[in-house]
């Protein structure tokens, strides 16, 4: 089963529509409540992260029997350095964004935590892409 | 529909006398509990969680709850009524409490008690269970037995959330059937009649989350005591005697929204309103908040002065209660803690007694227990949904075009039951006939009568 979201920069209002959405369709499969958990909170943060840094962009998301692939594709501006990005408490996000309670730096090492695989492409002036995928077996 | 096992049980009833199947009550349930079969609203049990606002939104009041017999209270010697004080909000401040007690007397209790009473060990328990499980970062107070239900349906990832302690008026009553026997009463002549404000509260005494039994005689609706009493307050006793155990100002507002969290080191939400309680358990799933310690949660708006069965005006009700707070306050009110509070066994058992074992998640939406086949109902649900119109009309008899595509994979209605998709079939007369029944008029109306219409 496939599903797409589009992201808008700056637009927190609408957050969680694809994890809503997402996580309505694992509990019809009757996925574990812990792995709905897992998936719902990688996705949330990514799109939240997509929300708060990039220049807009879209989300893949894929279910078949065993597993769920989440893609969050932006157009940019790119993560200069990953392995600072990966460490818990760094971030790069904008005043305006931590007034609104985001922006502690948790969001990718909260990603790593909930997901069984992450990988992250990322090139300064195209842009991120963030693949996550949560085994439900 | 499909015969399935049935795990609810509920006093929230219809009566398909008054019933017009007008879809009111279908589109506001929260579970999406409701179909429209025959013209009428018909329940299912294992979706509902008896949160009432069915009861509150339909025009016809065709949705009541089933309470007890009054006559009940006859078959005993020591009547006992367990008053919460939701059902002092409803009274003027003219009127004293010992005022109203007293017409509840004259109507045949012998004895007083009052919920809130206990307010005190029940706050004993909750942190208690918070304090026997530190892995647990949020707790949800299992004060509104429809939250505990929402949660189940709904929200399953959450019932280790909640804290596993039954509702206070099991406290209360088993503390007052224990102070009559002290005094002498025989067990078997002790009667508590609960009065209630909401369906919630009822479904928690005769179909408890816990499966243990109740030590609770009968329920009596609230508005059908107010009405008795507001009667007899007109020409009430003004000399009344005041009920032995009174209430101090922080009990009388715990049944308010924020009473309870008010009381809890570190608590920082107070939820109450049915869609602020299901767009917080949203957030809590997806762990968009963070909340540490006590989340207090109330289905109705207010908290239980919002109840179904509360009759006045749930600010009325709530300004009402913390008035009398601020009169008991000046009045220096405190309370003795029953004796037996003080000893380790009766503590043993009371604890025992207000343990909830297990909250079984009873999620709403699985499909099937098989993943292989969930995932294949799962992916014609997606495709139904989008080959039906959107409008969400409800003619199909289910709340949205969500709902019926559901339905369908579910095998409880066809795709002919869509009047968009199916306009001029046979099929699709004979399905829509068995929606809504004799309601369907056969007349061709042309364009001359609708002139004169």
């Amino acid at each position: 089963m496939h599903y797409t979201f589009d992201i808008e920069r700056g637009n927190f209002a609408d957050a969680g529509q694809a994890s809503s959405s997402v996580k309505r369709t694992l509990k019809h499969l009757g996925v574990d409540p812990a792995n709905i958990k897992r998936t719902v909170v990688a996705l949330f943060e990514a799109e939240i992260n997509a929300i708060a840094h990039a220049y807009g962009g879209k989300i893949d998301v894929d279910i078949d029997d065993g597993k769920i692939v989440m893609v969050v594709a932006d157009q940019g501006p790119g993560i200069p350095d990953l392995d600072l990005a990966m460490q818990e408490g760094w971030s790069t996000a904008s005043p305006q964004v931590r007034e609104m309670g985001y922006g502690a730096g948790m969001g990718l090492p909260n990603i790593k935590k909930n997901t069984d695989e992450l990988k992250i492409d990322t090139k300064v002036g195209v842009g991120t892409t963030v693949t996550m995928t949560v085994y439900f077996t | 529909m499909a015969e399935r096992e049935t795990y609810f049980r509920h006093s929230l009833k219809v009566n398909f006398d008054r019933c017009q199947g007008c879809t009111t009550c279908m589109r506001s349930c929260p579970t999406g509990a409701i179909r429209i079969r025959g013209g009428k609203a018909v329940v299912n049990d294992n979706k509902c969680v008896d949160c009432g606002q069915c009861m509150k939104v339909c025009p016809h009041k065709a949705i009541f709850i089933q309470q007890d017999d009054f006559d009940l209270i006859r078959n005993y010697g020591y009547r006992v009524a367990l008053v919460p004080a939701t059902f002092i909000g409803q009274f003027d401040e003219q009127y004293r409490t010992k005022e109203i007690y007293a017409c509840l007397k004259k109507l045949g209790f012998t004895h007083i008690y009052e919920v809130e009473h206990e307010v005190g060990y029940m706050i004993d328990l909750y942190n208690r269970y918070m304090e026997a499980h530190p892995e647990t970062r949020t707790f949800i107070s299992p004060y509104c037995p429809a939250v505990i239900r929402l949660i189940q349906v709904r929200f399953p990832s959450l019932v280790d959330n909640v804290i596993h302690v039954r509702a206070p008026f099991e406290l209360a009553a088993r503390i007052i059937i224990r102070r009559l026997m002290d005094e002498g009463a025989p067990r078997e002549q002790v009667g508590v009649f609960y009065i209630t404000p909401c369906a919630a509260k009822i479904a928690a005494v005769k179909y408890p989350v816990s499966k243990k039994e109740t030590c609770i005689a009968g329920v009596i609706n609230m508005d059908f005591l107010y009405n008795k009493v507001q009667l007899m307050l007109h020409d009430s006793d003004k000399a009344a005697q005041p009920v032995n155990h009174a209430l101090t100002s922080s009990d009388v507002l715990w049944p308010l929204a924020g009473g309870e969290a008010c009381h809890f080191k570190g608590s920082q939400y107070a939820v109450d309103g049915l869609q602020n309680v299901l767009n917080f358990l949203e957030k809590l799933e997806d762990e968009a908040v963070d909340a540490e310690g006590l989340v207090e949660m109330r289905i109705c708006d207010q908290g239980c002065v919002g109840g179904v069965l509360a009759t006045n005006n749930r600010f009325v009700a709530r300004k009402r209660l913390e008035h009398r707070a601020k009169t008991f306050d000046s009045q220096g009110r405190t309370k003795t803690r029953y004796r037996r509070y003080d000893d380790p066994e009766f503590c043993a058992w009371i604890n025992e007694q207000m343990e909830i074992p297990e909250i079984k998640p009873r999620s709403i939406y699985k499909l099937d227990d098989n993943f292989a086949e969930a995932f294949r109902m799962a992916e014609r649900m997606k495709k139904i949904e989008k080959a039906l119109p959107g409008v969400n009309c409800s003619a199909c008899g289910a709340p949205s075009c969500a709902a019926l595509a559901e339905d369908i994979v579910r095998g409880d209605a066809k795709m002919d039951t869509c009047i968009f998709i199916n306009r001029h079939s046979q099929a699709s007369e004979n399905a829509i006939r068995s929606i809504w029944g004799d309601r369907v008029r056969t007349k061709e109306i042309n364009n001359d009568d609708t002139n004169n219409l």
